[in-house]
């Protein structure tokens, strides 16, 4: 083979396209992060360790975990109903749909729909007080809980759609040998079921994790910039609405970016390793 | 839907098409193997699927009678009317659609000859492509807007005003789900054969790509389409960030001077989005169907398959 012919020129578009689109920005990223005034320096990376860009990565990172883990709960209560429930059919086969879409949900549209929902003139709201006057009083929906309450919509359903292909996988055979050897169901539960599961449950939770970490929309339009989360603060930073130079915020993009990347390399690990156990169930 | 991430979750395979149909099998398979227990009901599951709808839909019914109700008028569109009645909105929804068909034909254009290429002559390079391709996933819109400002307010001061600076950025971030979708269309093409075959028929390989792969190609071209429509048309950190006006930008100014018009365009937004990904899922599962019969195997590959 010549020289020429190992260079897919066909492709060369594409690689320019990505590059100029998506590898420089990120590189920029980076680069501005490390030279805050020109000059090669930690100093803006240091600075992510001052108090409020401090918080605004523990907030985000609490946000992410009552998000991933009590979706978590939800989706997997959920995708076991799913695989139990065989009549009536169109009941599952709705709520698969359902989820499905669910899970891809998120942004503006959901946020006005919980305002019209939970806000303080909304339709639950109203209606609780009604009821039980006060309740709702000390809820509110651009709050910590309420942004939460948003994100779990679309993550408790993301779970269900992550996690009920390893359910299936799960054979009858299994729990059935399990029981003619004597084991309990909570036995099956803890020694069969759940370490086979576990692989993917935990992969699942961290994608739930990143995408609560990087996500925008829904928290700006629910809560504005009242809320301190990552993403938000360096939305203020490139509104202009921070006088404040543009290395904060990259240095800002770049941590975030590395927490997202440290979850999904974790789950391309686990995921890797899980296969191991799911090839053989499914033939 | 501005956080890409969101979108792009579904782990392998197309996204909302594949990866719900795979889901469904898998629940369909479970069911098949208790069959003992077919016979009864199972009440606190059913329960459990009754919650979820019911809590799926609360929202989503409270949009649509905030935004299409008024106290002591009953069913009205004023709101609705209300909100467009801002010259902005108009020029807002136009904007978001033209991007969205800009997407669609700026990806598809890239990719399509791109993935066709790396298929018959670089598969190595192949490789390479569709891990570049899965990236996104892990840049979070924001901030791809701060390195995008950092690059090209250095390079190209003026590139980032226009709103359709937007539509690179949008191919990038619609790209893990569109090459995906149509690299998956394409494998199931018999790609070397068709291009062998009409190479010896004399066609070059531009119209073999137009007049014999394109139209083997439907199904993934139009869900690829509605994905990018899809994304692009709840899109918000992007066009924000980049000061752009667009649909999403329009409805958060909205909100807060007109929550009930805000509810009403959250309703219809969501339903057309949802119907967009439906769509896909449909698209998806009439392709595995036909692919599955061998009588219906694609005709124009076991032609192919004849000559020499």
């Amino acid at each position: 083979m010549t020289s020429a012919r190992t260079i897919p020129w066909g492709a060369v578009p594409f690689f320019a396209f990505v590059t100029v689109f998506l590898i420089i920005p990120v590189i920029a990223n980076v680069w501005a992060a490390l030279t805050p005034a020109g000059q090669l320096s930690t100093a803006s990376l240091t600075q992510l360790a001052e108090p409020q860009y401090a918080d605004a990565f523990l907030m985000t990172t609490n946000l992410s975990l009552v998000t991933a883990l009590l979706g978590g709960i939800l989706g997997l209560i959920l995708a076991w109903a799913l695989t139990v429930v065989n009549r009536p059919a169109w009941l599952a086969r709705l709520v698969m749909s359902y989820s499905a879409l669910a899970s891809q949900s998120g942004g503006v549209p959901l946020a006005f729909a919980f305002i019209a929902a939970l806000g303080s003139q909304g339709l639950v709201t109203v209606l609780v007080t009604d009821v039980f006057p006060g309740a709702l009083d000390d809820f509110r929906l651009d709050s910590f809980w309420g942004v939460a309450l948003v994100y779990l919509y679309f993550q408790a359903p993301l779970m269900t759609v992550l996690i009920l292909p390893a359910l299936g996988a799960l054979t009858q055979q299994m729990s059935e040998a399990a029981q003619t050897m004597g084991a309990s169901r909570l036995r099956y539960l803890t020694d069969i079921a759940l370490p086979i599961l576990s692989p993917s449950i935990v992969g699942a939770l961290l994608l739930l994790f990143a995408n609560s970490f990087s996500a925008y929309a829904t928290a700006y339009a629910l809560a504005g910039g009242g809320l301190n989360l990552v993403p938000i603060v360096i939305g203020f930073f490139l509104r202009g609405n921070v006088m404040l130079d543009e290395s904060m915020a990259a240095a800002l993009a770049t941590g975030m970016m590395l927490v997202i990347i440290i979850a999904m390399g974790i789950r391309l690990l686990i995921e890797r390793r899980s296969r191991r156990w799911q090839l053989p169930s499914n033939s | 839907m501005a956080a890409s991430v969101e979108f792009l979750t579904t782990p392998t395979g197309t996204p909302a098409g594949t990866g719900a149909s795979r889901a469904r099998g898998a629940g369909r398979l479970g069911h098949g193997k208790r069959t003992r227990a077919a016979g009864r009901l199972h009440v606190l599951g059913i329960v459990v699927l009754v919650m979820a709808m019911v809590l799926f839909f609360t929202p989503l019914i409270a949009s649509a009678i905030f935004g299409f109700t008024l106290p002591g008028v009953g069913l009205t569109f004023a709101s609705l009317s209300q909100a467009f009645s801002n010259p902005m909105a108009v020029q807002a929804v136009i904007m978001t659609v033209l991007l969205g068909l800009l997407t669609t034909a700026a990806s598809l254009a890239l990719l399509v000859p791109t993935i066709v290429y790396l298929h018959l002559r670089a598969p190595r390079a192949a490789k390479l492509a569709e891990a570049l391709s899965v990236i996104p996933i892990v840049v979070p819109a924001v901030a791809l807007v701060a390195g995008a400002g950092v690059f090209f307010r250095a390079v190209a001061p003026g590139f980032l005003v226009s709103p359709y600076a937007l539509v690179p950025f949008y191919v990038i971030i619609t790209m893990p789900l569109v090459y995906r979708a149509l690299d998956a269309g394409l494998s199931a093409l018999h790609l070397r054969t068709l291009f062998a075959a009409a190479a010896s028929l004399g066609a070059s390989p531009w119209r073999t790509l137009i007049g014999i792969v394109l139209p083997n190609l439907r199904a993934a071209l139009l869900s690829a389409g509605l994905l990018c429509m899809a994304m692009v048309l709840g899109e918000f950190a992007l066009a924000s960030l980049l000061l752009q006006y667009t649909f999403p930008v329009f409805l958060v100014e909205t909100g807060a001077a007109a929550p009930r018009g805000a509810a009403a365009l959250s309703f219809v937004t969501m339903l057309a989005t949802w119907g967009l990904l439906a769509l896909i899922s449909l698209i998806s599962a009439a392709g595995n169907r036909r692919r599955r019969t061998p009588a219906a195997a694609p005709s124009v590959t076991s032609t192919a398959k004849e000559q020499p």
